[in-house]
């Protein structure tokens, strides 16, 4: 990423944090200050699954397309990258869920549906250490990240559905419609973005490094 | 498909079981897990431990994760057997890839079939449970033993080319079958209590559909090199 669009992401980022807390209203019917979480609650979560499709997406690309070093390390590294926010949003709402229930942790659907999906993807690197020859590792690991793209959208939206839920409603509603005050919604989108954008960059610095080390490994064999 | 794709798969799904009708491996893990399991469960849960409506609550989910186990213990061996004796060459050699699955996905659910058979009478004689709708308590053991097969036998060709298969499988299969494992058990928990599980079902039944076309779509990448 270019410097001036790295100023601008920080940039971006700080007004978002002073906007979450200074500018956006508080929500009704929650305790003391506790719905700020959402503003960065929700983008971690949501970049999470972009994480795993771009995963997906590199990895149907590698398998269907020419097998290339770096396809691979890209799925790799935005697994690993969609874990840190996976498990950063599966902190900020176990944080929230102290604050309003009293409980860290109670298999609310959503909370065991975030469980499912770190799981899975966890066992991702499960198995590229566990395969030693790297075109076996890069074909394995492609068809099992492949396979994330069609069971993650159940991981992240069909398994919270089933069964009773105290999570607060999504953004957009099971009607279909937005019911988010307005502020809080501009620095919500806003919020989500800036996260969307920070994935992209940590990305493309993730897989950089992660091809200097194959490159270095590969020299030193 | 032609019906040379048939007689391949065909061919592997004999194959197996003939192998399997001299070895009794996969046979015998399964059924001696499951019933192992379902003595101890019962002891603990069935008529002297447990209320009748503690009981179909909980029978429908042990006989799921009894299931899951047995599938875990017997099954990661479908392809690591074929690598170790070498047989794998020849079987890419002597059949197209989406055969050898079908061929291989036939065994398996014909496998998982007759484990049902056995420990789902077994379970509902050993906890004592009235079933209300039997025609109900089939499809949810169809559908949910047609995605654990589907599930498994992908699986087992991702983990026969890595180390120590048996760890690995239940590292990546269990995440993959909790949503699985989920609606087979509410569907189950229906059949047995008499409640609506139409809607699970048909989820049930799409999860398994994704899972056998993923399966089909991937596994010639998976097989042959």
């Amino acid at each position: 990423m270019k410097r001036p669009l790295l100023w601008l992401l920080w940039g971006w980022m700080a007004t978002v944090i002073v906007a979450a807390f200074h500018w956006a209203p508080l929500a009704e019917g929650f305790l003391g200050q506790s719905s700020r979480i959402l503003f960065f609650h929700v983008p971690m979560a949501w970049v999470s699954f972009v994480a795993f499709m771009v995963a997906g997406v590199r990895s149907l690309a590698y398998l269907a397309g020419r097998r290339t070093e770096r396809r691979d390390q890209a799925a790799a590294a935005a697994i690993e990258i969609g874990l840190l926010f996976a498990l950063l949003a599966t902190v900020t709402g176990a944080i929230w869920a102290r604050i309003m229930w009293n409980s860290w942790w109670n298999w609310d659907p959503r909370q065991a549906s975030i469980v499912v999906a770190l799981l899975f993807y966890a066992a991702y690197l499960a198995l590229r250490a566990a395969v030693a020859d790297r075109e076996a590792r890069g074909r394995l690991c492609a068809a099992y990240a492949t396979l994330g793209l069609v069971v993650a959208p159940f991981f992240y939206f069909v398994l919270p559905r089933l069964g009773f839920t105290l999570h607060p409603e999504a953004v957009i509603n099971a009607q279909g419609k937005v019911e988010v005050e307005p502020r809080m919604l501009v620095v919500l989108l806003a919020s989500s973005a800036g996260f969307t954008a920070l994935f992209f960059w940590m990305h493309q610095l993730r897989t950089r490094l992660a091809l200097r080390e194959a490159r270095l490994l590969e020299g030193s064999d | 498909m032609s019906s040379g794709w048939t007689a391949e798969a065909a061919a592997v799904f004999a194959k197996d079981w003939r192998a399997e009708r001299r070895a009794r491996h996969a046979v015998a893990t399964l059924v001696l897990f499951a019933i192992t399991t379902l003595v101890i469960a019962s002891l603990a849960l069935g008529p002297i431990g447990a209320t009748p409506g503690e009981r179909s609550d909980v029978a429908s989910a042990l006989l799921w994760i009894l299931l899951l186990f047995a599938a875990a213990a017997g099954l990661p061996r479908v392809f690591v057997h074929e690598e170790e004796s070498h047989t794998a060459t020849v079987l890419r050699l002597a059949a197209r890839p989406s055969a050898v699955f079908a061929g291989k996905l036939a065994w398996v659910a014909s496998l998982l079939a007759l484990l049902e058979a056995v420990a789902t009478p077994l379970a509902l004689a050993l906890f004592d449970l009235p079933v209300a709708s039997p025609g109900r308590l089939v499809l949810a053991l169809g559908a949910g033993g047609a995605g654990l097969a589907a599930a498994t036998t992908l699986l087992a060709a991702i983990v026969a080319q890595g180390r120590g298969a048996t760890t690995l499988f239940a590292a990546l299969a269990f995440p993959l079958l909790v949503p699985l494992a989920v609606l087979a058990v509410a569907a189950t928990r229906a059949a047995l209590g008499g409640g609506d599980a139409g809607g699970v079902l048909v989820q049930l039944f799409l999860y398994d559909s994704t899972i056998m076309v993923a399966g089909f779509l991937l596994f010639p990448v998976i097989w042959a090199p």
